[in-house]
């Protein structure tokens, strides 16, 4: 049992998604568990992750051969394979003493798509029926499995999700010669249907069983193929709009494959590209960015020098300087240094007088950069005229505080 | 009207909010503004002025809360109880700041100005205490005993453990599970209908580690947090290393009690 788990756990890490929000299953007598909806870390890895789930394969035996992934069939691993009964025993033992706060389950593919599928579906079922288990459920749904067996799975878990990995179709074909973008986006469309036509459902019969209701995510991986950021955030975008999903995932490629001719020779994982992705992420998904206006085809790549806000306000000074007393929030929230808890702190509070530069501090404002981009009566007037050449300089950060800033990153 | 004038008396009350509330109902009823407001559980001999007792009493204190409501919210009333919790030093003076702004308002808007000092700071406390309530949810971390019990000590920077009772009522209420705070030496029980305060008069407890001592453990425990603890190295991506950001997340603080860390805290 430690040797598989030790195995199984080291073959599931390489998902970055941990995430247990967004589900608000409550408690139900006589059953164990429920699901909180702001989700809850129980732990961090040494790598500053969260754990907030029992992350697992089911087995790593794979008869696909994808050049990025450690399970591939060609790798000389150490193979594993857990039975149905010992992962229920190991999530619920887990769960009752608060380790974690549900299972997060996935595999290598097992003799087909659908034969992978019923085994993680029977883990599923047998947690949820037979243990009357409560608690959070994130399942893969694997692609080329049937339609039946993936709304089967919605009926158990919170959240599937069916992971891209690679951002274009040609390079996925040349690193996974086995999938097809049409494997990953027919059961993610699939379930984006099952999600709206369930809530339908529950609008008229509140009994009604509950599908997906933490909706989907998926996950790419940065850096093992050539598309640029511009390629990235607009793929990540249709998947928001079109299907929905709760979350996209980017994964700094990390070599676990050195001889593959395929993929790039990476020293370390490109770990501050990734972080400007999650921040551009953030700009679509809580400040109303849309995705052309991060980047564009004259800037097909992230600054790694500033955050992507900063970049934007940098090539847009026709928005600024933004008066705080009277500007909407909409134009509060784009301005760097400002983030979406003080911009409704300022739109809340200004009618109980002016706010300054002191409010501003301990609201969490960032005033050395939010300074060069606001109106507030105490700043002085060279200020307020904006040159973005000089505020490049002056804001992009120095050799020696990007090193710094680097070894946030890094192996320190 | 409600003008307290500053006076040299200190006002010793039991610890409790209740005994808190009441001490400001005598504030009033005296209009003096006191020197501080102290627990009698943390004595002090800094203490210059006259002392006066205050004793709790629930009838008092409902007025006053009562009062608060009325001016405010219920929300509100909570916001100001959970501030209180954090037991930060002071914290009491700065309720009653509050307190008085908060009776003599006339607009009955006091208390969602964010721009007012002690409107902000006490937000900001209960936001604290808040996160730590939050924190444990996540690092508690319960031992099966032989007779069935799960047993977690903790040891958090506020008084947060009667609002973890609520979430573990909720998620484990087939269980019987002890919840205790070893520094402030009492704990929450749930014995499968409801959850009681209580507090250990003998026990098989390492406080030091929080280890339940090895006779009185459910057969499979060490199997368990054995099989956490690999779970816990095994899921560490060695390429990304990044210590900083994990004990950012997780303070040296809370790993006394966490298996995964060896049950280890600063001092070793």
């Amino acid at each position: 049992m430690l040797k598989k788990l030790q195995v199984l756990a080291d073959a599931a890490k390489y998902d970055v998604s941990c995430s247990s929000s967004g589900s608000n299953r409550p408690a139900r007598d006589g059953g164990l568990g429920n699901a909180a909806r702001a989700g809850i870390c129980h732990s961090f890895t040494e790598d500053g992750r969260c754990i907030s789930l029992l992350k697992i394969l089911y087995t790593n035996h794979c008869i696909y051969d994808c050049a990025y992934c450690i399970n591939r069939r060609s790798n000389d691993v150490p193979r594993a394979a857990f039975s149905v009964d010992e992962l229920v025993d190991l999530t619920i033992n887990f769960y009752r003493r608060n380790y974690i706060e549900g299972l997060f389950l996935s595999s290598g593919v097992v003799v087909s798509p659908d034969h992978t599928m019923e085994r993680l579906i029977a883990v599923a079922r047998k947690l949820r029926e037979e243990q009357h288990f409560n608690g959070y459920i994130h399942m893969k749904a694997i692609p080329g499995a049937s339609p039946g067996l993936v709304a089967e799975a919605g009926l158990y878990a919170d959240r599937l999700s069916v992971n891209i990995e690679i951002p274009s179709e040609t390079n996925l074909r040349l690193l996974a010669p086995e999938k097809d973008f049409s494997s990953v986006l027919n059961p993610m469309d699939q379930i984006h249907t099952g999600i709206v036509v369930n809530k339908e459902e529950r609008k008229k019969f509140r009994k009604a069983p509950r599908f997906v209701p933490a909706g989907q995510s998926t996950q790419l991986i940065v850096g093992a193929s050539p598309e640029s950021d511009f390629d990235i955030l607009k793929l990540a975008s249709g998947f928001y709009r079109q299907q929905q999903l709760k979350r996209v995932y980017y994964s700094g490629f990390v070599p676990v494959n050195q001889s593959d001719s395929r993929l790039p020779a990476l020293q370390k994982p490109p770990l501050l590209r990734e972080n400007r992705l999650y921040q551009a992420d953030w700009l679509m998904r809580f400040y109303e960015f849309r995705f052309d206006e991060i980047l564009d085809n004259k800037n097909l790549f992230l600054d790694p020098n500033m955050d992507p806000k900063l970049a934007w306000a940098l090539r847009n000074p026709q928005y600024f300087p933004v008066d705080l007393n009277s500007a909407p929030y909409e134009s509060i929230l784009r301005v760097p240094g400002i983030g979406v808890r003080s911009a409704k702190l300022i739109a809340a509070n200004r009618r109980f007088g002016s706010i300054t530069f002191t409010h501003l501090k301990r609201m969490g404002v960032a005033l050395n950069r939010a300074r060069y981009f606001i109106l507030c009566r105490e700043l002085p007037m060279q200020v307020r005229d904006l040159n973005p050449v000089y505020l490049r300089r002056k804001l992009a950060p120095t050799k020696e505080k990007q090193s710094i800033q680097l070894s946030l990153f890094e192996n320190e | 009207m409600n003008k307290l004038i500053p006076s040299n008396l200190c006002f010793v009350y039991d610890g409790s909010f209740e005994g808190f509330l009441n001490s400001v109902f005598e504030c009033f009823e005296r209009r003096v503004f006191p020197e501080a407001m102290i627990p009698s559980s943390r004595p002090s001999q800094l203490l210059l002025g006259e002392t006066l007792q205050v004793d709790a009493d629930p009838q008092r204190a409902g007025r006053v809360r009562d009062g608060i409501v009325r001016r405010s919210s219920h929300r509100n009333a909570s916001i100001l109880q959970v501030a209180f919790l954090s037991e930060l030093p002071g914290v009491e003076m700065l309720l009653l700041r509050y307190l008085q702004k908060l009776f003599a308002d006339p607009t009955g808007q006091y208390w969602q100005n964010m721009l007012d000092d002690e409107v902000f700071e006490l937000i900001q406390i209960s936001r604290k205490v808040k996160k730590e309530v939050h924190r444990f949810h996540g690092f508690v971390r319960f031992q099966k005993t032989a007779d069935g019990m799960y047993f977690a000590p903790i040891e958090p920077d506020h008084n947060i453990i009667k609002l973890l009772a609520g979430h573990f009522r909720e998620r484990f209420a087939t269980q019987q599970w002890i919840i205790y705070d070893t520094r402030r030496n009492y704990g929450i029980y749930y014995d499968l209908h409801s959850v009681k305060e209580m507090v250990f008069e003998n026990h098989r407890i390492d406080f030091i580690s929080g280890n339940v001592a090895q006779e009185v453990k459910d057969m499979d425990e060490d199997f368990y947090s054995t099989l956490w603890k690999e779970y816990y190295d095994a899921i560490n991506i060695i390429e990304r290393q990044n210590h900083r950001q994990m004990t950012n997340l997780m303070p040296k603080r809370y790993w006394k009690y966490l298996p995964e860390k060896g049950n280890k805290g600063p001092e070793q």
